[in-house]
């Protein structure tokens, strides 16, 4: 591995410590200031059943779409550095590239299609209960086409970065 | 003291003023949101669906940035980008970080980070197409 590469993945590795300390800060908080309680499998169960805790609900929303859109600021930040090595050294760029191949990289990469997917088709809906003044009801529903959605295209996503691991 | 109930004209300018900016920043905040929906979308498809990732090497992003339609794609993704991730991180920065000197630090710390981001990658957008 050449030192690029390594001053690569020690960053990536910083962006993934900030990414994960902001995800604590921000499911303590909720339940410190907002009254949320533990992630367990009986706050998914409230959450799941008919009729659902809507509010309950609506606030994970938010709270997820606040860490997702930190975890692709995070990449973000770091992406336009490594693509700037583009700029510098053409051959420092594509050896520092070649990671993006790796099979770790790549499931890196299909954790960040879900984010993205899920962080733009929640706040496509968030525009759409403002703009159609939707219920809590009908916007809620809404949430549950914004997570079919997240989960179909991005396993399709996943299918097409993890492909060529398998073939 | 000032009282809410009969602010002083300056206050109340300044009150307005403060409705009008959150009020900019909520709309700006929609339409780089619904821009990058597009921009961001077609990003992926193109270096993970269209291209595989393995093959997005210098000579991939020589040919786009060869293109004056994907030049503008990647200026306004990085502009809408790193706005809308801002104007974000300050919301959650109200939210968590305690304290008037520290949440003007974090708030100057924040707008320094995306700037000179957004500096840095216009100049390597520059630089790659000029060169």
């Amino acid at each position: 591995m050449t030192l690029a590469q390594s001053i690569f993945l020690v960053a990536l590795s910083a962006v993934v410590v900030v990414i994960l300390g902001f995800t604590v800060l921000v499911v303590n908080s909720a339940r410190s200031s907002d009254g949320g309680g533990y992630i367990s499998t009986l706050l998914v169960r409230r959450m799941i059943r008919s009729p659902r805790e809507r509010a309950e609900v609506n606030r994970w929303a938010f709270y997820l779409h606040r860490i997702t859109g930190f975890m692709v600021f995070g990449f973000l930040a770091l992406h336009i550095v490594d693509v700037s090595l583009f700029s510098f050294s053409k051959s420092v760029y594509d050896n520092v590239h070649t990671l993006y191949g790796t099979p770790v990289l790549r499931v890196f990469e299909c954790g960040l299609v879900f984010a993205v997917l899920f962080h733009t088709l929640n706040g496509l809906r968030l525009l759409v209960v403002d703009l159609a003044d939707l219920s809590i009801t009908a916007s809620t529903k809404a949430l549950g086409i914004v997570a079919v959605l997240t989960a179909a295209l991005g396993t399709a996503g996943c299918g097409f970065i993890l492909a060529p691991v398998f073939s | 003291m000032s009282t809410t109930l009969n602010p002083r004209p300056a206050e109340a300018v300044a009150q307005t003023r403060r409705r009008h900016s959150r009020r900019t920043v909520y709309v700006m905040m929609r339409l780089t949101g619904v821009l990058l929906a597009v921009l961001v979308t077609g990003h992926l498809l193109v270096t993970h669906v269209v291209t595989d990732v393995a093959g997005t090497d210098a000579g991939f992003i020589a040919k786009r940035w060869g293109s004056a339609l994907w030049v503008t794609w990647d200026s306004l993704m990085l502009a809408a980008a790193l706005g809308h991730a801002c104007a974000g991180v300050w919301a959650a920065l109200d939210d968590y970080v305690r304290g008037a000197k520290l949440r003007r630090r974090s708030r100057v710390a924040l707008v320094a980070l995306t700037f000179a981001l957004f500096v840095f990658g216009a100049y390597v957008i520059a630089r790659a197409v000029y060169s």
